[in-house]
């Protein structure tokens, strides 16, 4: 089994690959496979996973991250035989009014910043996922395979849940305006957090393929 | 803890001079806890766990209502709208400032050589405005003012906004937004998602601190048990001991001693050990006077028969040769050595007779020792009675008596025969010296304490306890009966007697006498 995941998202990819093994309810997607320089290529079409609703959580000016979690699996299986992952941090400047979208996967583990003007530029920057990298061309030569997708809007990411035991672990003095204090007990709850699978998380998955119906350029 | 007992000691004393080690009362090692220790390590628990259960129910509660008081829907709703009332004050502001720009140009002079103090005046007259200049088509600045005032530490960012003018030029004015509400927005924007984080973390963070509170319950629920089972334990031992002891002496052993430590000595378990080793001391102590007078019994019942064999055919011995000497003068013999010896032979057969007769004499003496009868007297006056009218050949006698009475119950006969057994055999040991000896008189407690000092060659330590047996002597022409006889009167009178050493290296026996409650002073 391959799997190759992003470095600053192994985390959620672990993470994903286990929650896309148990299946469930997938809403169907379309996609695109396209074997290049020897490795297959996904992209999808997530409309789905970005409804018009999501606009007033994007643009209310804190960081929105949106996880995307890819696996590639056999279409009788539920091993995932790869997997990939990108995080989308996604900002709302309130002063030059643009959306600032920092992406983060395997190919860019420290970030590349892209911008927006509008909602209906990030929803298209959203929806379409591309140079989604499922490991080796040759891994689907025979058989039947499946893409599945599982999109988090806001997650308990490692980030969030390390802020969050700093928040804990060094509560507000009880003076107003006082600085945070240390806590022992505050302390060792940080030290007992674990995280959750909470956020707005939803599968997708494309109809099943085979090598013949994976372009080559 | 079980110790060897003092044999002489009582209560826990220090041991005397004649203490032995008991081998029993050695605390074997423990690896099991008793009965005891674990029923009082279980209700330490269970008292501990009752409350910890309750705590730990308190603290999930206690940190469910603080979540929800810290993370009230509305503030965490408020907070999350924070940045968008920051963008809706940022929109009003460029609205104001691109009026105020409108505002200008519509103001802006149609004589070119005016436009410079029109703009110079715009600069000082409007808030805010930075900087305003006419650009033309290809973007070249035709005039242009600007606020003198620096921003050196980024108080204010620009805010442009620019309004066409005809003929392809612009009005540029910059205005200044103040930096603080930048600062302000990121802060709120950061307390925001930290709330938020909270928020979607809620669930796990009342779990975290049910978690943390139970771990620090437990390791103080923990330390505190190991606190109480080290208490329980010190008392618990000092009982088990107490109970090993019982079960030592139940199997005959009466040396053992519970051992009574400085920092329990003056609780219940602590008089317990105490009055426990009291009881064992004068168990022990009348089962060897029992033991000792049975023993001195039987030698007794000897004595008595040894005499009685031994007299009854001296008499017929000593007759026939007195009838054998007076048939031999009544027929002068015509053989002189036969004369001769005859008289070498009654010369012996009568000596040691005699011998024989001595011997009688005190085996008859020691068979028939007479009952003890005691009357209330005052040891010091007693022993002083003694040096003073019962003087030993070869000995000085001195008494040194502690201050105060000493009354005891004595048979002043039968006593003076033992002080007189003891100087002889002072003397006997001194001899050719003459003996020195010294009474001392004192009290022990609730004991009347006579010691009879010497500066002979002592006793060695290996005979100290045979030379009361009876027929054991050192000496060539001893019976071994004057000790014996001593023992026996002392311990008839409840008391005792050991034989140890002074430091110059002399003798010293030491009698022990329960004391005589002493009669109240006569009323006046």
């Amino acid at each position: 089994m391959t799997v190759r995941a992003a470095a600053g998202a192994l985390p959620l990819a672990l993470l994903g690959a286990a929650a896309l093994a148990l299946g469930g309810d997938a809403v169907p997607v379309e996609a695109g496979l396209e074997a290049r320089d020897g490795r297959l290529v996904a992209s999808l079409d997530l409309r789905p996973a970005f409804p018009d609703d999501l606009r007033k959580t994007f643009a209310n000016g804190l960081t929105n991250v949106v996880a995307l979690q890819v696996a590639l699996l056999p279409e009788h299986g539920d091993a995932p035989s790869a997997v990939f992952g990108r995080v989308l941090e996604i900002r709302y400047d309130v002063w030059e009014e643009r959306y600032v979208v920092t992406v983060r996967d395997a190919a860019s583990p420290a970030g590349r910043q892209l911008t927006e003007r509008s909602w209906a530029g990030l929803r298209r920057l959203l929806s379409d996922a591309r140079d989604l990298d499922l490991g080796p061309a040759a891994a689907v030569a025979t058989g039947s395979w499946v893409v599945q997708a599982r999109v988090e809007v806001n997650p308990v990411s490692r980030e969030l849940l390390e802020r969050t035991r700093e928040f804990i672990a060094n509560p507000p003095s009880g003076v107003r305006g006082g600085a945070p204090s240390r806590s022992v007990l505050g302390a060792m709850a940080s030290y007992l957090l674990h995280g959750s699978d909470g956020g707005d998380s939803r599968l997708f998955a494309a109809r099943p393929f085979t090598a013949r119906e994976v372009r080559t350029p | 803890m079980t110790a060897p007992g003092p044999a002489g000691g009582r209560g826990g004393e220090p041991a005397g001079a004649a203490a032995a080690p008991a081998p029993a009362g050695a605390r074997p090692r423990r690896i099991r806890p008793s009965r005891f220790e674990v029923q009082i390590a279980l209700a330490l628990v269970l008292a501990a766990a009752v409350p910890l259960g309750a705590a730990l129910w308190l603290a999930s509660r206690l940190a469910a209502e603080n979540l929800a008081l810290g993370l009230n829907p509305r503030v965490v709703a408020r907070l999350e709208a924070t940045p968008a009332l920051y963008g809706d004050l940022f929109q009003a502001r460029k609205q104001l400032y691109a009026e105020q720009a409108r505002a200008l140009a519509r103001a802006l002079p149609r004589d070119a050589a005016a436009i410079p103090a029109f703009l110079e005046a715009a600069v000082r007259h409007t808030p805010r405005l930075r900087r305003i200049a006419v650009i033309d088509a290809r973007g070249e600045v035709r005039a242009e003012a600007e606020n003198p005032e620096p921003n050196p530490e980024g108080e204010w960012r620009e805010a442009p906004a620019r309004v066409p003018l005809g003929a392809g030029e612009t009005l540029e004015a910059v205005f200044a937004v103040e930096a603080r509400f930048f600062a302000d927005l990121d802060d709120a924007r950061e307390l925001a998602e930290g709330m938020a984080g909270v928020e979607a973390l809620r669930a796990e963070i009342q779990q975290s601190y049910v978690r943390a509170f139970a771990l620090l319950l437990g390791a103080w629920a923990v330390a505190a048990g190991l606190a109480g089972w080290w208490l329980a334990r010190r008392t618990t031992r000092r009982v088990s001991d107490l109970v090993r002891a019982v079960r030592e002496l139940a199997r005959g052993d009466l040396r053992v001693q519970v051992r009574v430590g400085p920092g329990g000595a003056a609780d219940e378990v602590g008089q317990l050990a105490r009055a426990f080793n009291t009881m064992v001391d004068e168990v022990r102590e009348s089962r060897d006077r029992i033991v000792y007078l049975e023993k001195i019994s039987g030698w007794q019942e000897v004595a008595r028969r040894l005499a009685h064999e031994i007299k009854n055919p001296l008499t017929p011995i000593l007759l026939a040769f007195q009838q054998l000497e007076a048939h031999h003068r009544e027929r002068p013999a015509a053989d002189p050595a036969f004369a001769r010896l005859l008289a070498d032979a009654g010369e012996i057969v009568r000596e040691e007779i005699g011998t024989l007769q001595r011997l009688v004499d005190e085996f008859s003496g020691f068979a028939k020792l007479p009952e003890v009868r005691p009357e209330p007297a005052d040891l010091g006056e007693f022993a002083e009675d003694f040096a003073r009218t019962s003087p030993v050949e070869g000995a000085a006698v001195e008494v040194a008596r502690a201050a105060g009475p000493c009354p005891v119950s004595l048979d002043r006969a039968l006593m003076r025969r033992v002080l007189q057994n003891l100087v002889q055999n002072a003397v006997e040991a001194a001899r050719p010296a003459p003996a020195r000896v010294r009474l001392g008189v004192s009290r022990a407690r609730d004991r009347a304490v006579l010691t009879v000092s010497d500066d002979g060659p002592g006793v060695p330590p290996e005979l100290r306890e045979r030379v009361f047996d009876p027929y054991f002597t050192t000496k060539a022409e001893g019976t071994g009966l004057g000790l014996a006889i001593a023992k026996k009167i002392v311990l008839q009178h409840g008391g005792d007697i050991s034989a140890g050493a002074i430091p110059e290296g002399g003798s010293r026996f030491t009698l022990t006498f329960p004391q005589r409650e002493a009669p109240p002073p006569p009323a006046s």
